[in-house]
């Protein structure tokens, strides 16, 4: 009995490692060739992280420098050229300003509203908790065309506002807040009136500590969408490179340098997916319940 | 005021009904005043957008010219003749057919295996999230890189096998002597390899979704069954897991097809629709025409056509759910 139940036990591993190796193989690939010299990539030799051997660096050489003075490490040749070869912290420090400003905004917006759909009663209600049920169904990428033409219109593309405007009502941020808020107790907003607090008051320092866990699901939810988000950036941002946002930034480097280097351009990928991946190692439960929120529809 | 608040806070609930006139009125014009700017904007930036695309889908609009013509249907016949539009309907269904189900299977297998574990369910749960994590348009980089005809990882590893007993795989010895496929620069692979990307990316998605519906499983169904005498796996899975899981498959696969219907991603940074229109799918084809080319009406119509697809398949879902599926 124990024998066979072992045997399926290493026939379950033996596939979900074998998953696990196709799941992992372009992380691996990533890291990996970011770590070579472009003879090593061109070969397919160095094994996992390179011989590390020292390679003349070529713009060195192109600009004068003698075969001595030129060497570099491939490892730090390859994460200085993404650092020089494009301005990747500005893109980094866009993608921070972007996805800020809108979880910033889609809370002040989203909380009030949700609030006033559990809590209040006002004529409409119901109209307006069925607008947001309808506004769940538009998914605003599909929506992109008119969006950007409004924005033409209004002289606003190739700037932060139409990076972050079209975001910043979240549909799906008022329906969770909502439903999050009436869970809390009545008597709690109703003690809260009796020592005088005002509605604004009482969403801010009564409802919204009640919410955390809920906002900081949300916050997840939404900082990932953004800060990985590609579509909306590249329609709206057009040729004004101190706009770009880390996406933009590396399909701009894929773009202009071709296909020969790989090593700087996977340095690039790398440092742009890393914040997110270790955040996710970090708080792997949180990460988990913030993205699968939608299941919660 | 807080005198009538604590008076009506103190009678029971059946009778709360009758509250003082004037609290009850601020209330409502609290609530109005709070909804009021999620209302103006989810106006101006969800609903607007559709008529206005509902609208320019019957005109010759482009950016930057004063004029504007009615065209009537041309744009939709456009769509529903045009060989192009056509490659485009049939890449998009493509897609989805190949994306959907396979993630779907994928995931709820993931899950299905991963709970049976006695040690490691953590790390496989990790391991296969971390797609979902990274950024699509990165990994796709990455992807392209590894499925470079020459340099890429995957074809090297498949020359290894060549002169093995592999060959006996009709397909793998004529690639052994013809070089293995371009993959994104084939017509013939490109759709296929991009849905592989999207179904690599998107199945630890839905099996964390299939690994809470598991939790929610009650045990002593298996129990109830196996007195009754279901005991192989198989029929447990049959009678009980499956069914069980029905609103889990559900939202699944909702959420998996209109995911898999926005792909873009990939498809802008590694084939550009091609080769041969073979990967020009919807929202691809309304960045292009709408907004690349400024052909806006057309890209309009394309916008009302995915509307209406989405639309169709989250209405579908309610009805699925309301009708058939629950079993609790």
């Amino acid at each position: 009995m124990t024998y066979r139940f072992s045997t399926r036990q290493t026939l379950a591993h033996g596939l979900l490692i074998l998953g696990a190796i196709i799941v992992l193989l372009p992380f691996y690939v990533m890291i990996s060739t970011s770590f070579k010299s472009p003879a090593e990539i061109a070969t397919g030799t160095g094994g996992v992280f390179g011989s590390q051997a020292l390679f003349p660096d070529p713009t060195c050489l192109a600009l004068g420098g003698n075969e001595t003075e030129c060497l570099v490490r491939p490892v730090r040749d390859n994460y200085s050229q993404a650092f020089t070869a494009a301005p990747l912290w500005r893109y980094l420090l866009n993608g921070v300003i972007v996805t800020a400003s809108i979880f910033v905004l889609q809370t002040l917006i989203a909380v009030p509203a949700a609030y006033a759909l559990a809590k209040l009663k006002f004529w409409g209600r119901d109209a307006a908790f069925a607008l947001v049920l309808f506004c769940l169904l538009i998914p605003v990428h599909a929506i992109a065309l008119p969006l950007y033409l409004m924005l033409a219109k209004l002289g606003l593309t190739n700037s932060y506002a139409a990076l972050i405007l079209p975001w910043i009502v979240s549909a799906f941020g008022i329906f969770l807040m909502r439903q999050f808020f009436m869970t809390v107790p009545d008597d709690l907003i109703d003690a809260a009136r009796m020592d005088g607090m005002g509605e604004f008051a009482i969403i801010w320092r009564v409802m919204l500590p009640t919410a955390i866990p809920a906002l900081l699901a949300f916050a997840i939810f939404s900082v990932v969408a953004h800060w990985n988000d590609y579509f909306w950036p590249r329609i709206v941002i057009t040729g004004d490179r101190s706009l770009f946002t880390p996406p933009l930034g590396l399909r701009e480097f894929k773009g202009d340098l071709g296909g020969d280097v790989y090593g700087p351009m996977m340095a690039s990928a790398t440092i742009i997916a890393v914040p997110l991946v270790v955040a996710f190692l970090l708080a792997q439960r949180r990460f988990i319940d913030g993205i699968t929120l939608s299941g919660m529809k | 005021m807080s005198d009538l608040a604590s008076l009506t806070n103190s009678v029971p609930k059946q009778q709360r009904i009758a509250r003082p006139e004037r609290p009850e009125r601020r209330q409502a014009r609290a609530g109005m005043v709070l909804f009021a700017p999620a209302l103006v904007l989810l106006i101006l930036i969800l609903i607007v957008p559709v008529g206005v695309a509902a609208l320019l889908s019957f005109t010759d609009y482009t950016l930057g010219r004063p004029s504007i013509d009615w065209v009537g249907l041309r744009n939709y016949i456009d769509i529903f003749t045009g060989s192009s539009y056509r490659k485009m309907i049939v890449a998009t269904v493509l897609y989805v057919a190949l994306v959907v189900p396979a993630s779907v299977f994928l995931g709820l297998g993931a899950a299905l295996l991963i709970r049976s574990l006695n040690v490691g369910q953590s790390f496989y749960k990790t391991v296969y999230f971390l797609p979902v994590m990274a950024s699509l348009l990165a990994m796709a980089i990455v992807w392209e890189f590894a499925l470079h005809p020459t340099l890429g990882i995957v074809n090297r590893t498949l020359a290894m096998g060549c002169g093995t007993p592999l060959e006996l795989w009709s397909w793998f010895a004529r690639s052994c002597i013809d070089g293995f496929p371009l993959w994104l620069g084939d017509r013939d692979y490109a759709l296929y390899t991009l849905a592989f990307i999207g179904i690599w990316q998107s199945f630890g998605f839905n099996m964390v979704l299939y690994l809470a519906g598991l939790t929610s499983v009650p045990n002593d169904l298996y129990g109830a069954a196996s007195m009754d005498g279901v005991k192989r796996g198989w029929e447990r899975f049959r009678l009980i897991t499956w069914p069980m899981l029905g609103p889990t498959t559900v939202f699944v696969v909702t959420i998996t097809m209109i995911r898999s219907f926005q792909v873009f991603d990939t498809v802008e940074a590694l084939t550009h629709g091609g080769p041969a229109k073979s990967t020009y799918v919807m929202i691809y084809a309304i960045y292009e025409k709408g907004i690349a080319q400024n052909l806006v009406g057309l890209g309009a119509a394309i916008t009302i056509l995915f509307l209406a697809f989405v639309m169709l398949i989250s209405v579908a879902q309610r009805r699925f759910v309301e009708r058939k599926v629950h079993y609790q």
